[in-house]
């Protein structure tokens, strides 16, 4: 009975935090209609900026409070909004999804760096009062900062329940969402709003951390509280990111579960503590079960912002030959390690063609596309191999099996999801993924499973061989460098066929506007299962290659963590695109490794102003999120960009010549070692990038002179269809500050009905 | 018995009535009206009977079939096929895939016998419709008259037997306006399409309808033949007590 009261007391304090945190993500998701992946990570930054006043600094703590709660915290909230959230309105969904979760992993890199985890001394993080203060209840006894939490917790319930129902302003919030558009002819703000409900949901955020730091009892770990978003957006599912009073029933159910679990499961199930990391993903899955099906939702994308042209398939051809060429006179001038960096590379650009396949085609989202590659992994690791040390290959059958298993584990997975809105299978991915981390890619311990004897993840690692297909052997690197850019290629060039047949069209409609295609017949649920699961195979395959490469991988290799970096510099690539896909492979991994080791090597060679350079190694690793978070304005990614300059360029030849002639000169002194690999690739980088976006801008000037004059504003529409900038000259043109942008179709007809 | 019937269908937005108790008929082989001013209901109304928007209350009957509870791309199976007024348009695809598409689709759901040959029905409807020119043009180029004539010609793909337009002929020339009331008046008695047609251009739809319904404020105010709601003075009351005008 005692233990079953203690145990309860924490549970209730734990899910307090829980909704503390969640109740933040409910306020800004329904106020600006975006879902702050970095809940978790303002709530990190927090507690390390109050661990940093209160213990570093030795701050009395309601200084240090008033200091992270009253003043710190809102004021990122309502930056973030301004600076970030605010310019995606009229963004799709993806774009709505990868900037909070670039702002998450800038904030974990931020952490990381300032607070490095590997410093001599833990951080400890004290309760409130110190870590003796209890009240005894008879004979339990209960700490303050338990009660403080669930105390905090029911005020914060019944305080926005106020606000929502009986303030002007809360009831103007809840209308945001719905109709912004019509609340601003209502005399409303809501971009105000949006502004003070985001310092709302940061200060909730960094209570909730500062509250849950010290009950989880554990050192002081940034992906730890980072992740405590999965937990507070569970219980945000409760009330379908919506209801308040169900979110806190959520949440207390899943705090006292989870406490209940650490009490009454027998020491003897090693599984027990992971099962508890796990519970908060395994309640998110029953809630999006039982979630009843969403409204199917048109276009709400402006046109004309986000496009991605496909090539033909001649095209395709040609690029395809082009990367094997330009991989094989690369590998003729790569030492041995910078060999490995462009199959390492590589891998991962196979593992983000699934990404464009199932996002920049489809428009659905998976997060966790690494934690697939983990799931084929384990398959090829227990089945897929034959012959013993030096001898072992990996088996295409062993591949195919692989492939098979991750598209049904997919299918299970998002099966749930698909009959919901974008942003929930997205949720659910990322659910699986620190599922996949915290429970099977934790299971040391020999396992009894359907009666097969074995353990999923080894010693906590694998070792995957490279693979030998029929009567090829693909144990060389160089020969493995082939395959994987072979792969590559034949992957994205059956994707540009795949597009361009019926299946490719249907999902296009589907992506453009699921209501349409269901008004013309389309089982919509169907085909996402279908690409889901395609999608997921094919980062199966992406998994195993890498994990080939490596060749002995351990968990971290699939954290949910580097799936979401990846995820986020394929967008940033342009997710539409096969290029795309390439470019975050080599950027994630060539690029942002080369300019580390670069950076480094410079450190030791000129020790005296080492710091300036140590200090950019730090900039490197925040670098990929700060690109992420800048989406909002170029949406259809780098290689669109790129591409765009091409199209100009190749209308020119004398800039044709400069191009292929200037890297064919760089490839000469390379090849003949007059210059090292480093500058090499800088070289390259010049003047694949520079050139063409130069060159473009050069001769987008010279034609602009030629131009005609633009459209009266009172003929477009009519003469061709509204853009963006259109919108804005008018509210130039009209005085209309500040007015929110309304989609497509309102700004058509000035109606302010939701079309379906 | 009619094509499609609506029978006292109530849609509640929070505490606000965008429909009560609605009923409306569309028969087989003519043109309906829908009429109303901004805000009436009427696009909220095609979206209950394509299954886009639950009903609060109420039931929707096509082909003699309650077809209340069954997900939109049931219906669209059974023969209903609309428009969009906000342009729901495959923006990534050009004019003649958004067509073409639309007929791949309905290879998947058609019976194996009824399969249609989608390229020579993609190249006959573009020409029926008048989409030629633009054939191969992106469809985020076009202009928004044309952009609601490809709305059209999708939903032509898939052959229905009953035709939703939410306001197919705003942001079309005169000229092109009066194309269209000749095209929808073939489709009704060519081919025996139900057709409900809601617009705000008053000439087109005195022009091409048999039966009008009018819709102010969530309810029908009057219904009949186009001489009957013109000179209806409940009808003239709700349009001059807003700011649009009869045109
Ligand atoms: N999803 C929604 N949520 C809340 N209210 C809505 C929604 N859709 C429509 N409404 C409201 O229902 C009413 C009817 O809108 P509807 O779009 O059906 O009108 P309409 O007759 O099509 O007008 P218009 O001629 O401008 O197209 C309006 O008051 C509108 O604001
Ligand atoms: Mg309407």
């Amino acid at each position: 009975m005692q233990t079953f009261l203690q145990y309860t007391i924490l549970g209730l304090a734990i899910g307090g935090s829980y909704f503390i945190a969640a109740s933040g993500l409910v306020v800004t998701y329904t106020t600006s209609g975006i879902f702050n992946f970095a809940q978790g990570a303002i709530a990190m930054i927090a507690v390390f900026t109050y661990w940093q006043f209160r213990w570093g600094w030795n701050w009395p703590a309601p200084l240090a409070l008033l200091m992270v709660l009253g003043v710190l915290a809102p004021l990122l909230g309502a930056a973030l909004y301004q600076v970030v959230m605010k310019n995606l309105r009229g963004t799709s969904e993806v774009t709505k999804i990868i900037v909070p979760i670039g702002v998450m992993l800038g904030f974990q890199a931020l952490a990381t760096w300032v607070w490095n985890p590997t410093s001599s001394t833990p951080r400890q993080f004290q309760k409130f009062f110190g870590p003796n203060a209890f009240v005894h209840f008879g004979s339990i006894k209960v700490s303050w900062h338990e009660i403080i939490a669930f105390v905090i917790a029911i005020a914060i319930a019944v305080g926005i329940r106020l606000l929502f129902v009986r303030t002007r302003s809360g009831v103007a919030m809840r209308a945001v969402v719905d109709d912004p558009e019509l609340l601003q002819l209502n005399g409303g703000r809501p971009e105000r709003l949006a502004m003070i409900s985001w310092a709302g949901g940061s200060f909730l955020a960094a209570l909730a951390g500062i509250l849950i730091q010290p009950m989880i009892g554990s050192a002081m770990s940034a992906g730890q509280l980072t992740l405590l978003v999965i937990d507070a957006f569970a219980a945000a599912m409760f009330g379908r990111l919506r209801s308040l009073p169900r979110t806190l029933a959520g949440a207390l159910v899943i705090g006292i579960t989870t406490t209940y679990v650490i009490a009454y499961f027998p020491s003897k199930w090693t599984w027990a503590s992971s099962f508890r990391n796990s519970l908060p993903m395994i309640f998110l899955f029953i809630v999006l079960i039982v979630l009843p099906q969403d409204r199917l939702r048109g276009a709400t994308v402006l046109r004309l912002r986000e496009r991605f042209r496909m090539p033909s398939i001649r095209t395709a051809w040609i690029a395809g030959l082009v990367l094997m060429v330009v991989v094989f006179c690369l590998k003729v001038i790569m030492e041995r390690t910078a060999v490995n960096t462009l199959t390492l590379a590589l891998t991962f650009a196979i593992i983000a063609l699934s990404l464009v396949l199932l996002t920049g085609f489809a428009g659905e989202i998976n997060l966790a596309a690494l934690s697939f590659g983990a799931i084929a992994v384990i398959v090829v690791y227990h089945f897929g191999t034959t012959g013993s040390g030096s001898d072992a290959r990996t088996t295409l059958w062993g591949i195919l099996l692989a492939a098979v298993v991750t598209a049904l584990v997919g299918a299970v997975i998002a099966l749930p999801a698909l009959r919901l809105r974008g942003l929930y299978l997205a949720l659910a991915t990322m659910a699986f993924g620190v599922f996949v981390s915290r429970m099977v890619l934790t299971e040391r311990n020999e396992r009894d499973i359907f009666g097969l004897k074995f353990t999923i993840f080894t010693a906590g690692q694998l070792t995957i061989p490279k693979p030998k297909i029929g009567p090829f052997d693909f144990n060389s690197p160089d020969a493995f460098l082939f395959l994987c850019a072979g792969l590559f290629a034949i992957i994205g060039i059956g994707m540009v066929y795949l597009r361009h047949s019926g299946y490719g069209r249907r999902l296009a409609a589907m992506k453009d506007s699921p209501a349409a295609s269901a008004t013309l017949g389309m089982s919509v649920v169907r085909l996402k299962l279908s690409i889901f699961m395609m999608s997921t195979a094919i980062a199966g395959i992406g998994g195993v290659m890498m994990a080939a490469q490596i060749g002995t991988v351990n968990s971290d290799r699939f954290d949910i963590l580097l799936s979401l970096s990846l995820m986020m510099i394929t967008v940033v690539g342009g997710i539409g695109y096969i290029s795309g896909a390439l470019f975050a492979g080599i950027f994630l991994i060539a690029f942002v490794q080369m300019l580390d080791l670069t950076l480094k090597k410079f450190a030791v060679d000129y020790s005296s102003i080492e710091a300036i350079f140590l200090f950019f190694v730090s900039v490197v690793t925040v670098l990929p999120a700060t690109i992420g978070i800048t989406m909002g304005k170029n949406p259809s990614g780098a290689v669109s960009e790129i591409l765009n300059g091409l199209d100009q360029i190749k209308q020119s030849k004398p800039l044709v010549i400069t191009l292929v002639g200037l890297e064919a000169a760089i490839w000469a002194l390379a090849a003949t070692d007059v210059i090292t690999n480093w500058h090499f690739v800088i070289l390259t980088m010049v003047n694949l990038f520079i050139v063409p976006v130069v060159g473009g801008k050069v001769l987008l000037a010279r034609a602009m002179r030629g131009v005609p004059k633009p459209v009266p504003p009172e003929l477009v529409g009519i003469d061709r269809p509204f853009t963006f900038d259109d919108l804005a000259e008018m509210d130039r043109a009209l005085d209309l500050e500040g007015v929110v942008v309304p989609s497509a179709g309102t700004v058509r007809e000035g109606a302010t009905g939701v079309s379906a | 018995m009619s094509l499609l019937e609506t029978v006292d269908v109530k849609v509640k937005f929070g505490g606000n009535v965008a429909l009560n108790d609605v009923s409306i008929s569309v028969e087989a082989g003519s043109v309906t009206g829908l009429i109303g001013p901004n805000g009436a209901g009427k696009t909220t109304l095609f979206n209950t009977i394509t299954g886009l928007q639950p009903l609060t209350s109420g039931k929707i009957v096509f082909n003699g079939k309650d077809v209340t509870k069954e997900p939109p791309h049931k219906r669209t199976r059974m023969g209903l096929a609309r428009t969009f007024q906000r342009l729901e348009l495959f923006t990534s695809l050009s004019v003649r895939d958004n067509v073409r598409v639309a007929g791949e689709i309905r290879n998947r759901w058609s019976f194996r016998t009824a399969r249609m040959d989608v390229n020579a029905e993609t190249d006959r409807i573009i020409q029926l419709v008048g989409l030629a020119d633009v054939a191969d043009r992106e469809v985020g180029e076009i202009p928004t008259g044309q952009a609601r004539v490809v709305e059209l010609a999708r939903a032509l793909m898939i052959q229905p037997t009953l035709l939703l337009l939410d306001e197919p002929a705003s942001g079309q020339t005169e000229e092109e306006t009066e194309q269209f009331g000749e095209l929808l008046k073939d489709l009704a008695r060519n081919d025996g399409l139900g057709i409900c047609l809601v617009e705000h251009d008053m000439a087109l739809v005195m022009k091409v309808c048999e039966t009008i319904h009018v819709l102010d404020f969530g309810i029908i105010i009057s219904s009949g033949t186009a001489d009957y709601v013109r000179n209806d003075p409940t009808v003239i009351d709700a349009y001059l007590g807003s700011p649009e005008s009869v045109g």
